[in-house]
């Protein structure tokens, strides 16, 4: 019942949102900021309830029907899959919060951002988990004060390049190593582009993380503030996993596996293709090789950009974006992000396969 | 979102996991078994956290007001998080089956060049994988007349006659699910989604060994059979496809 916002604060959030009671009482004033996404979330999970309502009390049969039971059973699949790996991230986001102090990162990174952004990518080698688990690390990563470029390269390279993912891919192309070593490459050098490119055009503007992570104050108990991000971290971030997997679980219940066939004819077209449908089947980073491996009809360029993309971006990723940084950045950061790693896959892939 | 919602929503989350992994295999519907423990985890986890935030915030309430975070405007969306609870708890939706299976293509069955000897059993059980391998693949034809047992569950087939036996395979969760069917010719109608034990022999279509060859079967028997516990997976028949 208490609320945890000075009462200063919370006076102002009254005043600003008195028209609607029922909403002040549940906004605190750090979402003031965000109140325009905040809104729009809110429609969509309301749009999302009203319609299982409808689903579950109004016509019960349709609620049996083969297709609604597969969508929620692939739903709840891709919530369960992550869960695990979004804990495990949003615990480590909370400890990094309160308990690494910022001095580190300024000793382990190297000074030129330039310089800090490989080295992130690399470092995403010792985060072993999917894409779920990187964007509340890289959140808090640039609340410490890490520079926000060399974080996103964090962010899109662990998914990809940790030995878990990298064993996966290599049981599931067996006798062709070089289908890991151009993973490995190819994310790489895509997630190094994407943090020069927010160097050279990356506007500060765009982010607009939704929680504010400010290190360990005076005075707490670092156990208490851990605790605390975490929870919150988690709750907000499981949010938009549920939209991502509801996303997800439309399209792949609506569009049958067999519409994949027409498109394996033609190169060009082939990777595009695969480049897409990894966005929007948004299939683990650590099951993606052995879906890519099923698409026989494909040709290995076309599969190596399904296991390029697919970690970095995807509905449920940019869905947590969205929600972490904001959607102006999640918008323009997943479009590019998109460009450069189909260019990285197609280039090193020519080059190795 | 309130604390005492918050609270609500991570204890649910965590008995929902609790309940789908630790007290049932409700889980296997989902994901593969190897993702158990990490789940029981998940779910000691959210409920430890959630009883943790009831008891400690309740105590400490006071002293919190400038708190260096500001966590305590949880977003609306976190409301999305008691879908897949309440969905686990209540009303867990089944495993997949013939619906999807139907809007497939069969998966590709991987290559193998060196074939064993088949085993004398008559009938003999075998995947449905390794039934298709062996009718497209080996040149010693060794699977010719010889009477086989498989079990899967019923698809409709489209246009022909017969239906498929179907299994699901995935490799990671349920979002990527692949299935291999083979064609039953000669049996009984079923109800799609039912789990048979078929024996008989293969329907001679195309060429024998080669990819020609279509992997169908000429039922003799065909008995209804219990689902087994882990069904995403291509087990021997009679085999369990979990450890008691």
């Amino acid at each position: 019942m208490h609320r945890a916002d000075g009462l200063a604060e919370e006076a102002g959030a009254v005043t600003a949102t008195a028209v609607a009671p029922v909403v002040t009482a549940r906004t605190g004033a750090g979402a003031e900021a965000g109140r325009g996404r905040v809104r729009f979330w809110m429609m969509l999970a309301l749009g999302a309830v009203t319609l299982l309502d409808v689903v579950f009390f109004v016509t019960r049969g349709w609620a049996g029907t083969p297709a609604v039971q597969a969508w929620r059973t692939v739903c709840l699949a891709i919530t369960m899959q992550a869960m695990p790996f979004l804990l495990l991230g949003t615990a480590l986001s909370g400890a990094i919060n309160a308990f690494v102090p910022a001095r580190v990162f300024d000793r382990i990174l190297p000074k030129r951002p330039a310089l800090a952004v490989p080295v992130a990518g690399i470092a995403g080698v010792v985060l072993p988990g999917c894409e779920c688990a990187s964007v509340p690390v890289a959140n808090s990563l640039i609340g410490r004060g890490v520079t926000p470029a060399a974080a996103f390269a964090f962010l899109l390279s662990a998914p990809a390049v940790n030995p878990v993912v990298l064993t996966a891919t290599a049981i599931a192309f067996p006798g062709n190593p070089a289908m890991v070593l151009a993973r490995l490459l190819a994310s790489l050098a895509a997630s190094a582009v994407m943090g020069w490119l927010w160097l050279w055009l990356g506007r500060d503007e765009w982010l607009r993380p939704a929680v504010r992570h400010t290190g360990h104050q005076e005075g707490h108990s670092r156990w208490d503030e851990f605790r605390r991000g975490f929870q919150y971290d988690f709750l907000h971030a499981g949010g938009f996993l549920v939209v991502g997997a509801m996303a997800a679980a439309t399209f792949n219940v609506a569009v049958p596996r067999s519409v994949l066939d027409t498109f394996s004819g033609s190169t060009w077209l082939s990777v595009l293709f695969l480049a897409g449908l990894a966005v929007l089947l948004a299939v683990c980073s650590e099951a993606d090789a052995f879906v890519a491996a099923s698409l026989t009809g494909f040709s290995p360029l076309a599969r190596l950009t399904f296991i390029v993309v697919g970690p970095m971006v995807d509905l449920k990723l940019i869905a947590l974006q969205a929600g972490t940084f904001g959607r102006p950045f999640a918008m323009r950061f997943s479009a590019a992000t998109m460009v450069v790693a189909v260019l990285c896959s197609v280039l090193i892939g020519g080059f190795l396969l | 979102m309130k604390r005492h919602l918050q609270v609500l929503l991570l204890v649910l989350s965590g008995l929902g996991l609790l309940h789908a992994c630790l007290f049932s295999d409700l889980y296997l519907r989902y994901v593969k078994e190897q993702m158990r423990p990490m789940l029981i985890a998940s779910g000691v986890v959210l409920v430890l956290l959630g009883v943790a935030s009831a008891a400690l915030d309740r105590r400490g309430h006071g002293g919190e007001s400038h708190h260096g975070h500001d966590h305590s405007g949880v977003p609306r969306v976190a409301w999305l998080l008691f879908l897949p609870a309440v969905s686990l708890l209540v009303y867990a939706p089944p495993a997949l089956g013939a619906y999807t299976a139907a809007r497939e293509a069969p998966k590709a069955v991987a290559r193998q060049s060196d074939f064993d000897p088949l085993p004398a059993a008559s009938p003999l059980p075998i995947t449905l994988s390794d039934f298709t391998r062996r009718v497209q693949q080996d040149r010693e034809l060794a699977i010719k007349g010889r009477e086989v047992r498989m079990t899967g569950f019923v698809t409709p087939a489209k246009g022909g006659d017969g239906w498929d036996l179907t299994r699901i395979i995935i490799s990671c969760c349920a979002a990527d699910a692949q299935s291999v069917k083979v064609r039953v010719h000669g049996g009984p109608a079923i109800p799609a989604d039912t789990w048979v034990a078929v024996t008989g022999t293969w329907h001679p279509q195309g060429t024998l060994g080669t990819r020609s060859a279509v992997a169908a079967l000429d039922a003799r028997t065909v008995k209804k059979v219990e689902r087994p516990v882990n069904a995403y997976t291509d087990d021997l028949p009679l085999v369990p496809s979990r450890d008691p």
